[in-house]
């Protein structure tokens, strides 16, 4: 059959231009539905995907159509021959019959109530109708009955059925007298009106007109596609009023989304207000149910499963992890139940794992901070029995103990749903933190105190000049003397403190010079002189009469020997000794500062290299001092790759050796870092 | 001649001191700490006090207390001090009837403030 390929083509063409209006729909679907897109892009979309259907099964109906009529005229055909037969078999039943007119007439009428026909009627070899369904065609001529294949009426020598020739139809002729006339090999081309070698007498032609139904056009697609259309808008219509409700489940849907790790807390969130049908009211039930549910099972596992991670104090990772931690972490549930602490607060308090869950709040008891602690958090606890947040500093030990802790705690209440009675509890030492801001505390009074005297001194002996009271030679050298003191010990005051600072943001620098440390020193010895003669000091300088010169920063060096030779002068009695010493070594030059002063406890000889902090020593409290010129004079050692050594007990006076490294005069530390 | 008794450890503040309230015709009295003006009280009686706040030993509020103990309410005293909670401080000593001055000071302004004060308690203005 030479219509299948044709057909499996269609069925491909038709299947390949679904499948990429599906593709396409799937892409601009999202569009469609997608609020941002313009409604016109939508619809047309829509509309060019319904043409492009239409197109299709307009196409596929025509060639439906096409092989139901083949197959209806080889149906018919087929009739048509049997009738054909039928009369053959009367004729030669009855050959001499004359007038068969009336016979025939009657058979042909029977077929046509059977089978639908147009035009069936018997034609001589003279054109001339013999016998017709139409009976008033009987006896006149038949030109266009001639030729087979599809009819038409262009001749209107014969009546045809009135309005039914708009339809497709094919004319078949079939030679009575002759088998050979069977319908299925005389389709397509003409036959010739007198075949040769026919017997005249019997030269009669069947001819038939098969009524086949009509082909759709496009106009009938266009209505069938019409009625797709409205029935889509009808669809959409009702889309659009459903979509309002649509909407708030697609809302519910992201806030799902959105929202997947807080459900657990949040259940609430889900809930609609801004539709009103029965689903939104369903569904916020069904929230309110699930609401319940999940705090009812929240209620009764949440206790057991922290317990059991947090009480595992043997093994558990999470409880080691919070062993290892240095603060104190304490864990309390229903108002009063210690849950878990760790080993700090154990320790702190003097429990034991066993004790601390054992016991409850108004129970508890403890040692030393943890009774202060204790004391914070049934502060903290609240008349509803929830924990309200607070964060406190207890100072431990004795008030007046050098080395007493501090502790910083915080109550930290848990903010889960429906526990109301939880809190944590943290505890950290914040010894060093207050140490260090009670030495910044005093550093600014020191140096307030420190800055004032001598700007004191310099007012007032200032006044004096100027008040024209006193004209005695003696006082008005005096004055100038002591202004001028003074304001030396202002402007280096001011340096040492701008000098810390420098060295604090780390922007101080060192400029290379060749420096030689006898001047050095001597400059410094002469600048102290006067202190030293002050207290009856003994203050000598012990040097090579020649030394080599050193790679470093004059000033900055100046300042060491000044904070050195100062300290040295500041904490020995009247009548004591200072030596001032220089030597090179291998690789260094060593400056020494020995005194037999008051001396420095062991304890303190880290201590008072650090930044504002001094000697924990009553000699030396009495003594002004910021804490910042043995700071500041390691600092600068160390920018210069050395260090300063001390070697000193209490009471024994001091010795404080400076090594600056120095190889053969030209290698030192300075010019590698210059060099950089 | 009234007597003033000025208490310091820094040398250079208790000669300035001097030499004003010398030349405004007061007679000085020195001590140069605390412990040293209690036993210099006790021997001689003086008309006003000046005392540095900050001195080894009894400081300035220590001997303010000792010597409204021992000696009574009538002395006028007066403290300087550079340091810098002044207010507290000045707080602690108004609670023994003394006065707070600040450092750095003129000379001339202290004279006054002293002048002042001796005025108030009824005794003879100073010589000119």
């Amino acid at each position: 059959m030479n219509d299948n390929p044709r057909r499996v083509f269609s069925f491909r063409f038709f299947a390949s231009v679904v499948d990429s209006m599906k593709r396409a729909w799937k892409t601009f679907g999202g569009f469609w539905i997608a609020e941002e897109v313009p409604r016109w892009f939508g619809l047309s979309l829509v509309l060019i995907y319904l043409a492009g259907i239409g197109a299709v099964a307009h196409f596929e109906m025509l060639q439906a159509q096409r092989e139901a009529n083949a197959s209806s005229e080889r149906s018919f055909r087929y009739a048509v021959g049997a009738l054909a037969e039928q009369l053959l078999a009367r004729k030669a039943a009855n050959p001499a019959e004359a007038a068969p007119a009336e016979e025939d007439q009657f058979l042909l009428e029977r077929f046509a109530s059977r089978v639908p026909t147009k035009i069936l009627r018997l034609v001589d070899a003279n054109g001339r109708i013999v016998a017709s369904i139409a009976s008033e065609e009987v006896g006149k001529p038949s030109s266009n009955d001639l030729v087979e294949g599809p009819f038409t009426n262009a001749a209107g020598d014969i009546g045809a059925p009135s309005g039914a020739l708009e339809k497709p139809a094919r004319l078949i002729r079939i030679p009575l007298g002759s088998t050979s006339g069977k319908g299925e090999s005389t389709t397509g081309g003409p036959i010739s009106p007198a075949g040769a070698g026919h017997d005249p007498a019997s030269d009669l032609w069947l001819v038939a007109c098969a009524v086949l139904p009509k082909a759709p056009t496009l106009l009938s697609s266009a209505g069938a596609l019409t009625v797709v259309l409205l029935v889509l808008g009808a669809l959409f219509a009702v889309h659009r009023r459903l979509r309002g409700q649509l909407r708030g489940i697609s809302r519910v849907a992201d806030r799902l989304r959105l929202n997947r790790d807080r459900l657990a807390t949040d259940l609430g969130s889900l809930r609609v207000t801004d539709t009103f049908d029965h689903m939104t009211e369903a569904w916020n039930q069904l929230i309110d149910s699930a609401q319940g549910w999940f705090d009812t099972v929240q209620r009764t596992q949440a206790n057991e499963e922290l317990s059991r991670v947090l009480q595992r104090s043997g093994g558990g990772a999470l409880s080691d992890a919070l062993n290892a931690v240095p603060d104190g972490f304490l864990f309390i549930t229903n108002e009063v139940r210690f849950e878990y602490v760790n080993s700090t607060v154990a320790r702190l308090f003097g429990w034991s794992h066993e004790e601390a869950r054992r016991i409850t709040l108004p129970e508890a008891h403890a040692e030393g901070i943890g009774g202060e602690v204790l004391a914070i958090v049934r502060g903290a606890l609240q008349a509803d029995g929830s924990f309200e947040a607070r964060t406190q500093v207890l100072e431990g030990g004795d008030e007046q103990a050098s080395n007493r802790s501090s502790y910083r705690v915080w109550v930290i209440p848990l903010q889960r749903i429906r526990h109301q009675g939880e809190c944590v509890v943290l505890i950290r030492d914040v010894s060093q933190q207050i140490q260090a801001d009670r030495a910044r505390e005093e550093f600014v009074t020191q140096v307030t105190h420190e800055l004032r005297t001598p700007l004191t001194n310099i007012r007032a002996y200032t006044e004096t000049l100027s008040s024209g009271m006193f004209d005695d030679p003696k006082v008005i050298s005096e004055c100038y003397n002591v202004i001028t003191k003074e304001t030396r010990r202002l402007s280096r005051l001011i340096e040492d403190i701008l000098s810390v600072s420098q060295l604090e943001v780390g922007s101080i620098e060192l400029t290379a010079d060749n420096v030689d440390l006898r001047t050095l020193l001597s400059d410094g010895v002469r600048d102290v002189r006067g202190l030293a003669d002050e207290k009856n000091i003994d203050l000598q300088m012990l040097a090579p009469a020649k030394l080599e010169p050193i790679n470093a920063d004059r000033d900055k060096l100046a300042v060491v020997i000044n904070n050195l030779l100062a300290n040295a002068i500041k904490y020995t009695p009247n009548g004591g000794n200072v030596i001032v010493g220089c030597q090179f070594t291998a690789d260094a030059a060593v400056l020494t500062f020995k005194d037999n002063g008051i001396g420095i406890d062991a304890a303190d000889h880290a201590r008072i290299f650090e930044k504002f902090q001094r000697a924990d020593d009553p000699a030396v409290q009495q003594e002004t001092g910021t804490g910042i010129g043995l700071y500041t004079a390691r600092e600068i050692v160390r920018r210069h790759g050395g260090d300063i050594e001390l070697i000193s007990a209490k009471g024994q006076g001091s010795t404080f050796l400076v090594r600056l490294p120095h190889r053969g005069g030209r290698a030192t530390a300075l010019s590698t870092t210059q060099e950089a | 001649m009234q007597k003033i008794l000025i208490v310091d450890d820094e040398a250079h503040i208790a000669r300035v001191l001097s030499l004003w309230l010398t030349r405004h015709g007061y007679e000085i009295r020195e001590a140069c700490n605390g412990t040293a003006a209690l036993k210099l009280l006790a021997a001689e009686r003086v008309d006003l006090i000046i005392s540095d706040m900050n001195m080894p030993g009894l400081d300035g509020l220590g001997l303010a207390e000792a010597v409204r103990n021992r000696f009574g309410w009538d002395i006028p005293f007066l403290v300087l001090s550079a340091r810098c909670d002044q207010a507290k401080l000045a707080e602690k000593l108004a609670a023994f009837g003394v006065r707070l001055f600040p450092k750095p000071f003129m000379p001339s302004q202290l004279v006054a403030e002293m002048e002042r004060m001796l005025g108030a308690t009824g005794s003879r203005s100073p010589q000119t």
